[in-house]
C-alpha cells in the first residue's frame, strides 16, 4: 500500500508540480516550437513518453548493473546519449516496417526526440534520485504525461494567440514566451498539493 | 564497404573519447571524493563542533538499538549517530553528537515531515544531557509522539555509544525485558504468554501471565518470575515459605471459575457497572464503563464518542484485587496512558479508605479522574451485592 | 584581409547571430539557469569550453567522419566533452556543480553545440572553427549573464550573491522563478525586435534552420505539421 501511495506521489509530482517544461524547461524547444495544432501536440506527446518509457527501461539497467559495477559512472552521459539516439533510431525503423499507420502520425517526431533534453534529462535524475526501477518508471511516465499536458495546454492557448490583435514587435516568438511564462504561473499553484495529499 | 567504415569510425571515436575521459577521472575522481569527505565532515560537525574528523563505523558487528544507522567516531574520542525513529506521522531521520564523556553536544531533525515542527526545535533541549538525565527532559505537550520518539532515539544513541565504546547496555524493550523474564521462568510457554486476569486476591503477587499453550503460569512476585504448572506445582526454585504460599495462589488460580450475576434487579446499581461475575472464592469481577475526555462539556465520552471500557476486581469486603483497562479510544499519547500497567496497577489492593492515594497522569486530569470516578464505584457495587448497603 | 576575416567569425557569434536571442538556440539551458548570475556564468563558460573543444575535434575529424553516422559521432565527441569538463568542476568548482545539476550533463543536448557542429564546424578549418566556438560560446555566455542581471536583480535583489541596497527591500520573487523566465525571455526579444526593427531575428517561429536535427529529418516534421495542420 506504501509502494503503491509512493508511486501515485512520484507519478503526480512529475505531472503537475515539477513538470519538466513548465518548471524545468526541459524540452521546452519541441514545446514553443511543435505546439501550434493540438494534433501536432498530441502526437509529440505520446513520442515523448514512449521514448522516455523505453529509455528509462533501457538505460537504468545499464548503469545499475553495467556502468555502476564496472565503476564506469563518468561514462553516463556518452552511453545514455548513444542509447537514446539508437533506440529512437531503431523504433522508427520498426514502426517504418511494421506499424506505417502509427510511422506516419508519431514517425515524423521521433528525430527530433534523440536531442530533447527532456528524455536524457529523466534518464539521468532517476539515476540522481535514487529511484528503482519501477519508481524510474513511474516517474518517466509521469515526465511524459506532463509534458504532453503542457503541450496540449499550450496549443489550446496558442490558437488564440493566433488571433489576437498584439503589438508588431511581439509577433510570433515574444508572444508565445509571455503565454507561456503564464501558463507556467498556472501551474504553480499545484505546489505542495502532492505533500498534502499524501502527508 | 561504406557500412562498414562508418561502424570503424564511430567505434575509433568512442574509442579516444573513453580513453580520455578515462584519464581525466583518474585526475579528478580523488578530488571529488575528497570534496565528497569534507563536505560529509562538515554536515557532521553541526551536531559535534569540536569533533574534528569523522571516521564511519562498521555496524555489523555490534548489537545496537534499532533506530542506530550510522555511527562515525570523531577524533575527539566522542561520536556522531545517525538514527531513523518515528514521529507522530511519518519517520524521521536524526543526526546526534555524543561527546567522550556520553554527554549530548547536539541533535537535530535531517528530515521529517511532522506536521507541528517541533522537531526542527526540540533537539536543542536534549544538548549537555547524559544517558541518566535526558529521560528527565519533558516532552512538548501537545507534540508528545514527536518529541518523545525523539527524546528516545537520542537516548538510543547514548546507549549504541556506550556499547561502541566497550560497555553493555540493555537496549531490550520494557515488553521485550518482560517477555524475556517470563520465558526464562516458564520455557514451556515458547515465549507467548498473555496477561491473566487477577479475579482472586492472591498473596505477593503483583500479576499473572498464562502461557498461551497452556503448560502453565507466571506469577510476579516483586522481582521475581515464579512458574506453577497445570498441576499447581511451584517449578521455580524458591524459598519454602514462599513455595507455600505460591502454591495456595496456584489453586486460586486454577480452581477460579466465574459466573456472571443478573443485576438488572437492583435499581440502585451505579450506571458504570455494565456487568458483574461473582467467582467460585466470593470475589466479584466487573465490566466497568468509564468517562474519558470528551467534546460536549460533559466530559463523559472522547471525540469517537466511546467510553473507556475496563475490568475490575474486588473482594467481598471491599478490596480492590487488581484493575485492567480492556480498551480506550482517548487521544494517543495522552489520556492513552489510562491502558498503561502503570496506571491501573496502582488500584490494586486499594480500599476505600486509603483509595485517594492514587495518582494522576499529568495532563490527562479528565481522563484520570473519570476513570478514579468509574473504579471507586466498585465499592458501592460490592455492597449492594453482598447487602450490606 | 585574411585576418578581418577571422574577427568576423568572431564577432558575428557575438552580437549579428547571437546563438540565444537571434538564432534562438539552446532556450533550455538559458531559462534554468539565468535566475542567478553565478551559474549563468558557470553554464555560459562551460558551455563555451565544450563548444570550443567540439568545434575543433570536429573539425580536425571531418575528412574522417563518414556522412552517415556524423551526427553519432558528433553526439560523442560533444557528449565526452561534457563529461570531461562536468568532471573538472566537480573537481574544482563543488558548488558550481551543485546549481548548474542536471543541466550540465544536459549541454549535450544543447541546440548551439550539436548546431555548429552541423553547421559551421563539418564544413570549416579548425582554426576558424575554433574562432566560431569561441563566438557563440561567449554570445551565449553574454546573453545568459544578461538575463541574469535582469532575473537576479529583480527577482533576488542581488548581484552573484552579493545584496544591493533598495533592490533587496523590493525583489519581486517572480522573476527568479520559472514562469518569469519565460517572461523576461519573450520581453528581451520583442527588446532585439524594437532595437533592431525586426530586422534582426529571421526565424520568427521555431523551424528548421535552428533545428540541430534537421539534417536526420530533412525537413519532413516542419513539412509534415503544416499538412497535418491543414
Amino acid at each position: 500500500m506504501d509502494t503503491f501511495k509512493g508511486l501515485v506521489a512520484i507519478l503526480l509530482t512529475a505531472v503537475l508540480v515539477n513538470n519538466y517544461v513548465l518548471r524545468q524547461f526541459l524540452g521546452i524547444c519541441p514545446f514553443l516550437g511543435v505546439s501550434k495544432k493540438l494534433n501536432q501536440a498530441v502526437g509529440m506527446g505520446v513520442a515523448v513518453t514512449f521514448v522516455m518509457l523505453l529509455a528509462t527501461a533501457v538505460t537504468w539497467p545499464i548503469q545499475i548493473f553495467v556502468l555502476n559495477n564496472l565503476g564506469l559512472e563518468y561514462m553516463q552521459t556518452i552511453v545514455f546519449i548513444l542509447v537514446i539516439a539508437a533506440l529512437v533510431q531503431f523504433v522508427e525503423i520498426f514502426l517504418k516496417k511494421f506499424i506505417p499507420a502509427l510511422h506516419k502520425s508519431l514517425g515524423v517526431y521521433l528525430p527530433l526526440i534523440t536531442t530533447n533534453c527532456a528524455v536524457l534529462g529523466v534518464t539521468i535524475n532517476n539515476i540522481t534520485d535514487g529511484f528503482n526501477f519501477l519508481e524510474s518508471m513511474v516517474s518517466s511516465l509521469g515526465c511524459g504525461l506532463g509534458f504532453m499536458l503542457a503541450m496540449v495546454l499550450f496549443s489550446g492557448v496558442r490558437s488564440r494567440i493566433d488571433e489576437s490583435d498584439i503589438p508588431e514587435h511581439f509577433k510570433g516568438l515574444p508572444a508565445t514566451l509571455i503565454a507561456a511564462s503564464f501558463v507556467s504561473l498556472a501551474f504553480y499553484g499545484f505546489e505542495g498539493v502532492v505533500d498534502n495529499l499524501f502527508a | 564497404m561504406k557500412y562498414i567504415k562508418s561502424v570503424i569510425a564511430l567505434t575509433v571515436i568512442c574509442a579516444l573519447v573513453a580513453v580520455l575521459l578515462a584519464l581525466t577521472n583518474s585526475i579528478t575522481k580523488p578530488l571529488i571524493e575528497q570534496n565528497a569527505s569534507a563536505e560529509a565532515n562538515a554536515a557532521l560537525l553541526i551536531v559535534h563542533p569540536d569533533g574534528g574528523d569523522f571516521t564511519q563505523v562498521d555496524l555489523s558487528t555490534y548489537e545496537l538499538p534499532a533506530t542506530v544507522t550510522e555511527a562515525y567516531t570523531a577524533s575527539n574520542g566522542g561520536y556522531v549517530i545517525k538514527l531513523l525513529t518515528s514521529g507522530y506521522g511519518a519517520d524521521m531521520v536524526l543526526m546526534c553528537g555524543i561527546d567522550a564523556n556520553g554527554v549530548v553536544t547536539g541533535a537535530t531533525c535531517l528530515s521529517s515531515t511532522e506536521t507541528l515542527g517541533y522537531e526542527k526545535t526540540y533537539g536543542d533541549s536534549l544538548t549537555g544531557k547524559t544517558v541518566e538525565d535526558i529521560d528527565a527532559v519533558e516532552t512538548i505537550s501537545g507534540a508528545t509522539k514527536t518529541t518523545a520518539g525523539y527524546k528516545n532515539a537520542v537516548k538510543d544513541a547514548l546507549n549504541a555509544t556506550i556499547i561502541l565504546g566497550g560497555g553493555s547496555v540493555d537496549i531490550r524493550s520494557e515488553a521485550e525485558i518482560l517477555n524475556d523474564n517470563l520465558n526464562e521462568a516458564l520455557p514451556a510457554g515458547e515465549g507467548k504468554f498473555v496477561s491473566w486476569f487477577m479475579v482472586e486476591a492472591l498473596e505477593n503477587v503483583t500479576a499473572v501471565y498464562e502461557a498461551e499453550n497452556g503448560t502453565g503460569y507466571v506469577l510476579v512476585s516483586g522481582e521475581e518470575f515464579i512458574a506453577i504448572d497445570k498441576s499447581g506445582a511451584v517449578l521455580t526454585a524458591v524459598a519454602d515459605d514462599v513455595k507455600a504460599v505460591m502454591e495456595a495462589n496456584a489453586q486460586l488460580i486454577l480452581n477460579s471459575s466465574i459466573e456472571e450475576i443478573d443485576i438488572t434487579g437492583y435499581s440502585d446499581m451505579p450506571t458504570h457497572i455494565k456487568k458483574a461475575y461473582k467467582t467460585a472464592s466470593g470475589n466479584y469481577v466487573f465490566d466497568v464503563e468509564a468517562k474519558g475526555f470528551g467534546i460536549n462539556g460533559d466530559h463523559y465520552y472522547n471525540p469517537s464518542g466511546k467510553p473507556i471500557e475496563l475490568k475490575a476486581s474486588a473482594t467481598s469486603d471491599g478490596k480492590i484485587i487488581a484493575v485492567l483497562t480492556v480498551a480506550q479510544y482517548e487521544t494517543d499519547g495522552i489520556g492513552s496512558a489510562c491502558a498503561d500497567a502503570s496506571f491501573y496497577t496502582q488500584f490494586n489492593d486499594k480500599t476505600e479508605a486509603d483509595y485517594g492515594d492514587i495518582e494522576a497522569i499529568s495532563g490527562a486530569t479528565i481522563t484520570t479522574n473519570g476513570y478514579k470516578t468509574a473504579v471507586s464505584k466498585v465499592f458501592e457495587a460490592v455492597k449492594i451485592l453482598e447487602g450490606v448497603a | 584581409m585574411k585576418k578581418t576575416n577571422y574577427w568576423k567569425i568572431l564577432i558575428t557569434g557575438l552580437l549579428k547571430e547571437n546563438p540565444v536571442f537571434v538564432l534562438i538556440l539552446g532556450t533550455c539551458p538559458t531559462l534554468a539557469m539565468s535566475n542567478s548570475v553565478t551559474s549563468a556564468v558557470g553554464m555560459g563558460l562551460a558551455a563555451t569550453a565544450v563548444l570550443i573543444c567540439s568545434n575543433a575535434v570536429i573539425s580536425l575529424f571531418r575528412k574522417f567522419i563518414p556522412d552517415a553516422v556524423r551526427i553519432p559521432c558528433y553526439i560523442v565527441v560533444i557528449a565526452g566533452f561534457v563529461t570531461l569538463v562536468e568532471m573538472f568542476i566537480h573537481a574544482y568548482l563543488p558548488e558550481l556543480y551543485k546549481s548548474l545539476g542536471v543541466y550540465l550533463a544536459l549541454i549535450t543536448v544543447n541546440c548551439i553545440i550539436l548546431g555548429r557542429a552541423e553547421m559551421f564546424a563539418g564544413k570549416n578549418t579548425v582554426g576558424k572553427s575554433i574562432l566560431d566556438g569561441i563566438g557563440m560560446g561567449l554570445g551565449f555566455t553574454l546573453a545568459i549573464f544578461f538575463m541574469a542581471v535582469v532575473r537576479e536583480v529583480i527577482g533576488a535583489g542581488t548581484f552573484a550573491g552579493i545584496e544591493i541596497p533598495f533592490m533587496i527591500d523590493h525583489k519581486i520573487e517572480f522573476f527568479v522563478k520559472a514562469p518569469g523566465g519565460l517572461m523576461v525571455y519573450g520581453l528581451l526579444i520583442a527588446a532585439v525586435n524594437v532595437i533592431t526593427k525586426g530586422k534582426a531575428i529571421k526565424k520568427k517561429e521555431f523551424n528548421c534552420a535552428g533545428c540541430p536535427s534537421a539534417g536526420v529529418c530533412n525537413g519532413g516534421c516542419q513539412a509534415n505539421a503544416v499538412k497535418e495542420g491543414e
